[in-house]
């Protein structure tokens, strides 16, 4: 096992997508940053699901709306390029729906979790043994994952679709992920920590 | 006083580290979170990835995000006990008892089952919120989209059946 661990650091320094140093400081900002906002807390997302919480999602479609005009402008000058994902019908909607509903029964989802154990969470560290054996299931029978995700239908982005007016549709769509992120109302769940910490 | 960065700050810097990951100065790819998971699996129960097609397919992403996962712990722990303030061993979430049960069990049970299916789902659709809904919309692509809008309705829906309407006494 401690061969493979080392293989994990080898095998980035290996690669051309930045260096260990880099991928450890993207994830040790990102941990600062979730843990900051607090959307690591069960009240932020299993609350998102009650609606009666929205940092969550203000938070998100404003990172959205920002980083898809800041990221098309990148394209085009050619210092980053598109990835999309494909369009697998089967797996989006089947892996979607479970996703949902388990994000809103456990309220964190792949990213937060993590960075909630680190904050002592015991229940989510038993929902992350969950999810390691969600991915040996995964693993053992991806023959019959991969029937359900079905064919792909290609990886297309809504830009590619208005050849020409590529500028103008960035912009409508992330001014309007931004305007949506303005306007939902802030609403917000305290947990014990917060009241204590209110009080003082 | 609750030592919290505001929505919309935590918003523009989670805008400005996706488009780092994406650029040449930084990662050149897009930031995700859940494929380090199958990756950790097939290192704890130690499956060869030449026998195993699909840890083949993820033996780079896989290893970039758990390199990242580590620099997330360490940054979630770090600002938890020194800047948050809130770092403290707890197993039942607040809301969960307002709104749900008093339960241990039940909280566990429930972790267990919704962490499984978490990363069943986010396989299945090839990402979850970070590689999909942040950094898959934010190239328009049309497969995110599709996914964004299946879990907003999923997670909206099961909050409604799920949890109870009116608090509990606690």
């Amino acid at each position: 096992m401690f061969d493979r661990i080392l293989n994990m650091f080898t095998t980035v320094a290996n690669e051309t997508h930045g260096s260990v140093l880099v991928v450890f400081l993207i994830g040790l900002f990102f941990g600062v940053l979730i843990q900051y906002s607090r959307v690591d807390k069960f009240e932020k997302i299993a609350g998102f699901a009650m609606l009666r919480d929205t940092v969550v999602p203000k938070m998100l479609f404003l990172a959205i709306g920002l980083a898809s005009i800041g990221l098309y402008f990148m394209v085009e000058a050619g210092v980053a390029s598109y990835h999309p994902k494909p369009i697998i019908l089967g797996g989006l909607i089947i892996g979607g729906t479970l996703f949902g509903i388990s994000m809103a029964i456990l309220g964190k989802c792949p990213g937060t979790g993590p960075v909630s154990i680190a904050e002592g969470r015991i229940d989510v560290l038993v929902g992350a043994i969950g999810g390691v054996f969600g991915g040996l299931v995964f693993t053992l029978y991806y023959d019959f994952f991969k029937k359900i995700m079905g064919e792909s239908l290609g990886k297309t982005t809504l830009v590619s679709y208005f050849h020409g007016h590529e500028n103008l549709v960035v912009l409508v769509f992330g001014i309007f992920l931004i305007v949506v992120s303005i306007i939902i109302p802030l609403r917000q769940e305290f947990d014990d920590v917060d009241l204590e910490q209110l009080k003082e | 006083m609750i030592r919290r960065m505001p929505w919309w700050l935590a918003g523009i810097l989670m805008a400005l580290l996706v488009l780092f990951t994406f650029s040449v100065f930084g990662a050149s790819r897009p930031f995700g979170a859940s494929t380090y998971v199958p990756y950790f699996a097939g290192i704890l129960f130690d499956l060869s990835p030449q026998k195993y097609p699909y840890l083949k397919e993820v033996h780079f992403a896989g290893a970039w995000e758990g390199v990242m996962l580590l620099g997330a712990l360490t940054g979630g722990f770090l600002t938890s006990v020194f800047v948050t303030k809130t770092f403290r061993l707890s197993i039942m979430p607040t809301a969960w008892k307002k709104y749900k049960n008093s339960s241990v069990i039940s909280r566990l049970i429930w972790s267990f089952i919704s962490g499984f299916f978490l990363i069943i789902g986010a396989r299945l659709a090839g990402g979850c919120t970070s590689g999909h809904f942040l950094s898959g919309m934010a190239q328009t692509a049309v497969s995110s989209m599709i996914f964004g809008g299946v879990v907003l309705l999923s997670i909206v829906v099961t909050g409604k059946l799920f949890y109870k309407s009116e608090a509990n006494d606690v």
